[in-house]
């Protein structure tokens, strides 16, 4: 058992969590079993909200990636794609799920699952990759099911009107398959109430995250990583709005009582960049022993979506897919950290160069070295991956960290104004 | 006539002479070190000796392997692949999926009915040197290359050993050495990562035959790769040496014109 100067605070809303986690497992995957429902695959930032309205039960399988990486299983299965001709270079929740596929091996098992569930039809959003689109592809051929979605700007400065309307008339002309497939019509009440759900889900969300502004942080990204799974997998349903409210609860209660998610907290961290889910345990130890929160991350805010609005169901989801951090250009996603710095007082900031996803990755064109000077904060870079950990040096990146610890130790101390 | 071939290897040069009846009279297994001429010149040098001739009066000598353009008096000089698939066909003279791991990249040569080669994939560059990873690994351990695989034998389980570049791999076993894993566990782990860096180039299927020295010294990365690939996986007869027979039959090939 870690000491409690090394452990991170349980939270007690995560039995419910686990709840609503399982039931979503077993639901899609009997759906897919019984036919009960259409059942799609739908990217983690794709237009769940138009599935959703038209009944299908929606896996995510980048959640199924991240679930492989945390288990280390992608360890075991990734060769397996790698040898069917997809790079070890590329997207390593996509090899490591086309692995499990192939070999018939998925941490789903613990709720009676042998493989993720077969689709029939998936659904893809190449705002955050064109691996996405690649990676459904593969199984569109598997299972000759039909694979559809947008193909989005990237590198966007500001969003306009014209990249709007563009990704709005892509929507719609998703509409006729998706309906051909589910067996029924768009019901625009239904996506209406689908836009708001998935707005409240974000909305609640992104105040959870908010609570890691409190010094002491009441969640760390270690935590918020797990938390974010209703986010991504249920988000548009009652369920993950009922979740949120019982997690804010919880985590204002800690705020209210000034109570930190780690014992002490001296330093406080902004991670940039993908989680290394085969690391999470160790890297949340290691921190932890260092009396350092990670308070904040740009991966665990990818899911609030400011835009969403029900009122206008197609206009808002294209807008907040294309004002995602991840599709964005370098001057936007320098403002965005700057502010996110300044929000959450942060004292250094840590950018993961995930080898096989430079598009989550933004210490390559500079980015640290500007921040540093804009802001006058220390700034390190590791080196990783999301799931592939050959890629990831546990020597070197406690080496990193611990020197990058002792330099803000070296520093004078801060206050949340000197941020202001 | 005599003829000769030679594999100039990045951990050995392996040299061969035959007769000019095709018979191999001569072989000969020279460690690499300094320079790939000297080496080369002393393992032909010794195959020469074995065959009782000298390297003045070789008809024909073809050369394979990663220092091959330094052998000056080669008549010929050919890929890897080629002669390890021909060494390995002219010794079982049936199709097959060929594994060979020597010092630098291991390879997946795909050979039909008639001995043709009708695939060929190799590591990816970061990912060069599983031989000399196998022999690095050796030296962290304080064994001699060859006790790699008797201590091997004795461990329970492989340690993790994940990284497919043969310097984080070594790293990899620094770190396991001070978490205190056994020196069993970590040669077993060593060898379990060669496995698994061959099943990430290729799906192996059907008959699987294993060339090259890594199965010569290290018969556990055989064993860990008929595991992970479930197929059954065999050694060519003399596996340190299919590249050098290989190319003593297309230097028999050039004589005979």
């Amino acid at each position: 058992m870690a000491s409690p100067r090394t452990s991170e605070a349980p939270l007690a809303s995560s039995a419910r969590l686990k709840e609503i986690m399982a039931a979503h497992f077993v639901g899609v995957d009997r759906a897919s079993r019984e036919h009960t429902a259409p059942v799609a695959w739908c990217t983690s930032v794709g237009p769940v909200e138009l599935l959703r309205a038209l009944g299908y039960q929606v896996f995510f399988p980048e959640n199924h990636g991240a679930l492989l990486g945390a288990s280390r299983v992608a360890n075991e299965t990734m060769g397996s794609a790698h040898a069917l001709g997809y790079s070890p270079d590329i997207c390593s929740y996509l090899t490591s799920d086309i692995g499990s596929y192939l070999q018939k091996r998925t941490p789903l098992s613990r709720y009676g699952m042998s493989t993720a569930p077969r689709a029939d039809l998936l659904l893809y959003n190449t705002n955050q990759c064109r691996e996405v689109k690649d990676w459904f592809e593969f199984y569109g051929r598997e299972w000759n099911v039909p694979v559809v979605g947008v193909t989005s700007f990237r590198e966007i400065g500001e969003v306009q009107r014209s990249h709007v309307d563009a990704i709005v008339r892509q929507m719609e002309d998703l509409v006729p398959t998706l309906e051909a497939v589910a067996g029924r019509k768009l019901d625009a009440a239904r996506l209406e109430e689908s836009v708001a759900r998935s707005k409240e889900c974000s909305d609640l969300w992104r105040e959870v995250l908010a609570t890691a502004a409190a010094r002491p942080a009441a969640l760390t990204f270690f935590d918020g990583t797990i938390q974010m799974g209703p986010a991504v997998i249920l988000r548009g349903t009652v369920e993950a709005c009922d979740f949120y409210r019982l997690l804010l609860a919880e985590l204002q209660e800690r705020v209210k009582g000034g109570k930190g998610a780690l014992p002490r907290e001296r330093f406080r961290i902004y991670w940039d960049g993908m989680p290394v889910w085969g690391k999470l345990r160790d890297l949340a130890t290691l921190f932890a022993g260092l009396d350092t929160s990670v308070v904040a991350s740009t991966y665990c805010n990818s899911w609030v979506f400011e835009a969403l609005d029900p009122r206008d169901p197609l206009p808002s989801m294209a807008r907040a897919s294309l004002e995602l951090f991840i599709a964005r250009s370098e001057e936007p996603k320098q403002r965005y950290l700057e502010r996110m710095v300044r929000q959450f007082s942060v004292d250094g900031v840590i950018f993961h160069d995930s080898r096989t996803c430079p598009n989550n990755s933004n210490a390559r064109f500079g980015m640290p070295q500007r921040l540093r000077r804009t802001l006058g904060l220390p700034v390190l870079t590791i080196d990783g991956d999301l799931n592939d950990l050959r890629c990831f040096s546990d020597e070197q990146a406690r080496t990193n960290i611990e020197g990058f610890v002792e330099q803000l130790e070296g520093q004078a101390p801060r206050s949340p104004a000197a941020h202001a | 006539m005599f003829v000769a071939g030679a594999d100039v290897g990045t951990e050995c040069v392996k040299a061969m002479v035959a007769n000019g009846e095709g018979k191999i009279v001569g072989r000969a297994t020279v460690p690499t070190r300094g320079y790939f001429q000297d080496c080369f010149q002393e393992a032909l040098h010794n195959a020469t000796q074995e065959a009782q001739t000298r390297v003045a009066d070789l008809g024909q000598v073809a050369v394979t392997g990663f220092g091959a353009s330094c052998a000056s008096i080669a008549t010929q000089t050919l890929t890897e692949t080629v002669c390890h698939a021909r060494g390995a066909f002219h010794q079982l003279q049936k199709p097959m999926t060929l594994v060979d791991i020597g010092g630098r990249d291991p390879k997946v040569v795909r050979i039909d009915e008639r001995g043709a080669v009708t695939s060929v994939k190799s590591v990816r560059k970061c990912a060069v040197g599983i031989g000399t990873f196998l022999m690095f690994t050796s030296r962290h351990l304080d064994v001699h290359p060859t006790r790699l695989m008797d201590i091997a034998t004795n461990a329970g389980k492989p340690a993790p050993v994940g990284s497919y570049c043969s310097v984080f791999a070594e790293v990899e076993v620094i770190e396991l050495l001070r978490a205190g894993a056994s020196a069993g566990e970590i040669a077993l782990g060593a060898m379990y990562s060669v496995a698994d860096r061959i099943m990430e180039m290729d799906r192996l299927q059907g008959q699987v035959l294993v060339s090259g020295g890594v199965c010569e010294y290290f018969p556990g990365v055989v064993r860990a790769l008929a595991e992970r690939s479930g197929c059954p996986v065999e050694i060519v007869p003399e596996p340190i040496m299919a590249g050098a027979l290989g190319a003593t039959l297309y230097a028999l090939d050039a004589a005979r014109g």
